[in-house]
């Protein structure tokens, strides 16, 4: 039997970018401390704010959910859950009572944005469209511009200072790796653990931007919370060549996705320098903040003869 | 050679295998039979969460919990 490196105990986890051994209670504290470093290292949060958190039901989300629950309630800061319905069938309907589950243990007020009551339509349905029209974009793309201008819109319609994301260690370095394989200068700079303030954004927080996948994981199931654990059924595309990519080298190379992380954290400043200031103007469509004269979202729905209504989530 | 036998029950799948592996094996080279990374799964051996270095033995029931869910 394995022990723990700290204590002695029955090890559960080999830290090996560490060279170290973690039993349950060690590797729950260990996760426990490294989210409260980030918050403080970034100065994440203040006391008192509101602080509204993306919650999916995955893993990630469900962890980040329950130690900012417990970092709030010492902060005296208010935590709202915010769930976007996608509207994926046989996925998302799974999740959803899931996450519903978890804000009540914790008391935490839980709101739930569709796309359905948000664009008149589901991903599901927009998938299909795109097929119709020959966009040759992926799901992801429609979903990941989508899901996060109405978590910025749900989050400043609640009244929140932050809004706190589930993204792991794991899915920054998968974002800085592919922002680096589409030279992607502007997406490559707003990466980090806070994206400062702008006019109609609320800032975003990544509490867990330390935090490995597989600890997440360990963290939720030693402590026995409910998650969802099903791959979402359009997952695919080059991310997916990229997370593979770096599990292999992690596999081979020990500390590898910190290092491309500490790497970047260094390199960002000078990224930011080289990069020009934009205006920020309201959507002439749907009066949500862009850079453009139409937002991403309108942009895309427009595409598929959508369109976004100038209506309250919540 | 002498071999152990494991009951082998991946989350994501219905049905249970049976992996034949080198006596003293650990669940890295169950996992390295399985061509899975140990990035990507956390591993219950008889309902404990164990490490890669753990030893398997004759009739250990493992399951194996994909965790890179995200798309």
């Amino acid at each position: 039997m394995l022990r723990c490196s700290f204590c002695g105990r029955r090890a559960v986890y080999d830290r090996r970018y560490a060279g170290v051994m973690l039993c349950d209670r060690c590797l729950i504290k260990s996760v426990e401390k490294r989210f409260r470093g980030a918050v403080a290292k970034h100065k994440l949060i203040s006391p008192g704010e509101r602080i509204a958190v993306a919650v999916s039901g995955g893993k990630d989300s469900v962890a980040c959910l329950h130690l900012l629950a417990g970092y709030c309630s010492w902060r005296n800061c208010e935590l709202v859950a915010i769930t976007i319905d996608e509207g994926i069938r046989g996925y998302r309907d799974h999740s959803l009572p899931i996450v519903e589950e978890n804000a009540e243990l914790l008391g935490v007020k839980h709101f739930v944005v569709s796309f359905k009551q948000a664009f008149g339509t589901t991903l599901d349905q927009i998938v299909h469209l795109a097929k119709r029209h020959k966009t040759g974009l992926n799901p992801c793309t429609y979903c990941g511009v989508m899901r996060r201008s109405l978590l910025n819109q749900a989050a400043r319609e609640v009244g929140a200072n932050k809004l706190a994301t589930a993204h792991n260690l794991d899915d920054e370095v998968q974002a800085i790796m592919l922002n680096y394989v589409r030279a992607d200068f502007s997406r490559l700079h707003r990466l980090g653990p806070i994206y400062p303030p702008r006019e109609g954004f609320v800032p975003r927080i990544k509490p867990l931007r330390e935090v490995p996948e597989k600890e997440t994981a360990l963290y939720v199931l030693l402590r026995e919370l409910n998650v969802h654990l099903a791959v979402c059924p359009y997952s695919g595309g080059i991310h997916i060549e990229i997370r593979d990519f770096l599990n292999d080298l992690e596999e081979k190379h020990p500390n590898s996705k910190f290092m491309i992380l500490r790497m970047f954290d260094r390199l960002k400043p000078k990224i930011a320098q080289g990069m020009p200031e934009f205006e920020m103007r309201k959507c002439e469509v749907c009066d949500e903040p862009t850079s453009a004269n139409v937002c991403k979202t309108c942009e895309l729905l427009k595409q598929l003869g959508l369109a976004k209504q100038r209506k309250m989530l919540i | 050679m002498k071999t152990i036998v494991v009951s082998v029950k991946i989350l994501s799948k219905r049905q249970k295998q049976h992996i034949k592996l080198p006596t003293r094996a650990k669940v890295a080279g169950l996992l390295d039979a399985l061509d899975l990374n140990p990035q990507t799964v956390v591993v219950r051996c008889n309902g404990k969460i164990v490490t890669e270095g753990e030893r398997l033995v004759s009739g250990d029931l493992v399951e194996i919990i994909p965790i890179v869910t995200g798309g």
